[in-house]
């Protein structure tokens, strides 16, 4: 099976903190990885370091074939890699045309993937002119992909896309989630085992800083005992 | 609408009283007098705005507090003084800029080498240092000798103060060309360019352990080399050509150029200190305001060494500097046909360049960058950039580049203000620290990184020191006692921190800023 992203064994620090330990992740092209862990473990660490938004001192990262670690994170991010941070991170004061609109890289991105955008997330297209700051946390997590799926990436890096979201709307962004994996990779972080199990295919169990298990996402929906030790779920 | 109200509550309250004062201080004054006050006011508002806007856009997105923004103002009316007073000393000094900044524009490359790892351990420690070293010591002994015709300020015959004078009076005489004795053109070209190439590639080598790999060449950069290249040859070439064709031009299109060549120096510099002196320091704050702090004791101490430490004036250019026949003018249509200095406006008289020119070009800037900031993607990922730096970085956009734009569009407005404020208050060694200290009260009362509060912060400290002034001179009646109170000249600048003081014990943000 071809690999969209291969990180081998990343060593990454945070001031003097040594917070990844050896981290390694495969994500098949065409799929969902899901990330999981304990809070602290270093997922979403390991979602920064393939960015390059806090580099791995050590290890490689390698995304569709290429080195891409020791990069610049904008460099990085314009290979095809889109990010959807746990914060959401949507500007303010820019309204939700203008959040989608940025993140173009080539001329009328905005204005091709519109349609698709508006397909999977219906909403946004009635609250286009509100800025980010009138946004409830679940259309705030919808405009956050929406904004990853504007240029052509690759590949999403979708950081605890159901965290403060009411079951209704975690089922809707599950749907959208499932429906852009058939265009682009996915890698999420998810906290919630049960919205990971029904997303991914793939997973890797991170651990104080270590990758410790990955393997087939159904072979670990049948292994209570791994669940129960690493993730702390029944 | 209730939410709005609710929300700003004591935000409209403070405009209201600020409303009502401005009002008071209206009734207790002539209508002449209220209007030249208010325009007076206007004026001071706009070169405040200039520099507090450029300070703002910097804060805000940068985070870096530029102590030597004030600085780079006064640069601004110095270099605008040079290019209208004296247009063979800019000419002179083309050549020799342009060579020492075209290595500056290898920069892609330079980083590509200096990210590549091809120099290590103790190599890279000390070729950078090393290599500037040499290089300035290169360029200092090629400047040395390099001719440029310049005035003297230790004699008085040929200081500025004496060329602006005369200027005024329209001699100026320009002294014959400097000509290459010491150094020979050849060797100087030579040694200029190999100082630039130097001195470029040993500062991408010192910032190169701070950044990430540059994977990527731009090839724009050698394009960029070849035209600065090419622009050095070319002007010394041209040198008494360009020299004789400025020197005839009238004055309107010399300050024109004046104007132009002191916000592209304003850029210039503003670019150049951006990438060399600020990037190596954004995880130091505290290093980064000492620096500023030191750049702007360097920059005034350069002012002196060069200009002089006396204050001199700007002559106005023709358009706004006539004074006989139909002078003072009694509409704008008279003066638009004799270029009066000076027009009767309500019984008062009002200084067309400083008291309707310069709010004129104000509000024109406050406009432009505004359409700037919110209708073009640059304004956007300003915008954006100001509020989460790692994600606009993590959308693929180059954040270190529209840092080192935004560094230089805020000081180009500076300059801007600088040679708007030449021909207004005259050129001194402190205009640029009493501007910053007028800009900083203006951003505290307007709010910190907001940009229309940096426009309403300078207009409240214009007015309020015009109308102190004013009422410094008609006295204010103390009500239910027969004392006429005149506020003496410290009062302005107190009255202004007094302001801020109460505005921020109010609105801890400011006026129009936002919660931080």
């Amino acid at each position: 099976m071809e690999t969209i992203l291969d990180v081998q064994d990343i060593h990454t620090f945070i001031g003097q903190y040594h917070i990844l330990q050896g981290v390694s992740v495969r994500a098949p092209k065409g799929s969902i990885t899901a990330l999981l862990g304990r809070n602290g473990a270093g997922k979403t660490t390991t979602l920064k370091s393939i960015l390059g938004l806090t580099p791995p001192r050590q290890g490689k990262v390698v995304f569709d074939g290429r080195e891409i670690n020791g990069m610049r994170s904008f460099d990085i991010a314009s290979l095809g890699i889109g990010f959807v941070p746990e914060h959401r991170a949507i500007f303010r004061d820019l309204s939700v045309e203008e959040n989608l609109k940025i993140a173009e890289r080539q001329k009328g991105d905005y204005v091709r993937k519109q349609e698709f955008i508006f397909s999977l997330f219906p909403d946004l297209k009635r609250l286009i002119r509100l800025p980010g700051t009138h946004l409830s946390g679940g259309q705030q997590q919808m405009l956050a992909i929406a904004r990853a799926l504007v240029a052509d990436n690759q590949l999403l890096l979708i950081d605890e896309p159901s965290e403060g979201l009411a079951p209704v709307l975690i089922e809707q962004l599950m749907e959208a989630i499932k429906q852009l994996s058939a265009e682009t990779s996915v890698v999420l972080v998810e906290q919630n085992f049960l919205v990971a199990s029904k997303l991914a295919e793939y997973y890797v169990i991170i651990e104080e800083g270590r990758s410790v298990k990955q393997g087939n996402m159904k072979d670990l929906a049948d292994d209570k005992a791994t669940i129960h030790r690493y993730l702390g779920a029944a | 609408m209730s939410i709005f109200l609710r929300k700003n509550f004591t935000r409209l309250i403070v405009l209201a009283v600020l409303a009502a004062l401005f009002v008071a201080a209206a009734g207790g004054m002539e209508s002449s007098d209220f209007v030249i006050t208010l325009l007076r006011g206007l004026s001071v508002g706009s070169l405040t705005f200039l520099v507090a806007s450029g300070f703002s856009l910097i804060f805000g997105l940068l985070d870096v507090l530029n102590l030597a923004h004030g600085t780079l103002f006064m640069i601004g009316a110095y270099i605008g003084w040079t290019v209208y007073v004296r247009p063979d000393t800019f000419v002179d000094l083309l050549t020799p800029l342009f060579l020492i900044f075209s290595g500056f524009m290898l920069g892609d490359v330079w980083a590509v080498i200096g990210t590549r790892g091809l120099f290590a351990g103790g190599m890279k420690r000390i070729l950078p240092w090393a290599g500037m070293l040499v290089s300035a010591l290169i360029l200092v002994g090629v400047l040395r000798s390099y001719p440029v015709s310049i005035w003297n300020p230790e004699d008085y015959a040929q200081s500025p103060v004496s060329i602006s004078y005369l200027a005024g009076l329209g001699q100026n005489l320009l002294p014959p060309p400097a000509a290459f004795e010491s150094i020979s053109p050849l060797l100087a070209f030579a040694g200029l360019l190999l100082g630039s190439l130097l001195l470029a590639f040993s500062l991408a080598l010192f910032a190169a352990g701070k950044q990430g790999l540059v994977s990527r060449l731009n090839w724009c950069s050698f394009a960029g080399f070849g035209a600065f290249l090419l622009a050095g040859i070319l002007f010394f070439v041209f040198n008494d050509a360009l020299t004789n064709f400025l020197a005839s031009l009238n004055t309107n299109w010399l300050f024109l150029i004046a104007v132009s060549v002191a916000v592209a120096t304003g850029v210039g510099l503003g670019a150049l200190m951006e990438t060399t002196l600020i990037r190596p320091l954004y995880i130091r704050p505290i290093y980064q305001l000492m620096l500023t702090l030191g750049l702007s004791a360097i920059g005034i101490e350069m002012v002196r060494a060069i200009w002089g430490r006396p204050e001199f004036t700007m002559p106005r250019p023709a358009f706004f500097a006539g004074t006989g026949e139909g002078c003072p003018a009694t509409s704008l249509a008279d003066w638009w046909q004799y270029h009066c200095s000076t027009m009767i406006l309500l019984d008062g008289r009002i200084r067309i360049y400083n008291e309707i020119f310069v709010p004129i070009i104000g509000l024109t800037v406050l406009i432009g960058v505004w359409i700037l900031l919110q209708r073009s993607r640059l304004g956007m990922v300003i915008r954006a950039g100001v509020q989460d730096r790692e994600m606009v970085e993590a959308l693929g956009i180059n954040v270190r580049r529209v840092f080192t734009l935004v560094f230089a569009l805020g000081v180009g407005l500076a300059a801007l203000g600088g040679v708007l404020a030449a021909p207004s208050i005259g050129l001194s060694n402190m205009m640029g620290e009493s501007f910053l200290l007028n800009a900083l009260i203006a951003l505290a009362i307007g709010g910190l990184t907001s940009y229309p509060g940096a426009a309403l912060g300078s207009l409240l400290v214009g007015l309020l020191q015009q109308f102190i002034i004013k009422y410094g001179q008609i006295g204010i009646p103390i009500p239910f006692a027969d004392i006429i109170f005149k506020p003496t000249p410290p009062i302005v600048p107190a009255s202004t921190i007094l302001l801020m003081v109460v505005v921020l014990l109010i609105l801890p943000n400011g006026l129009l800023g936002k919660k931080e």
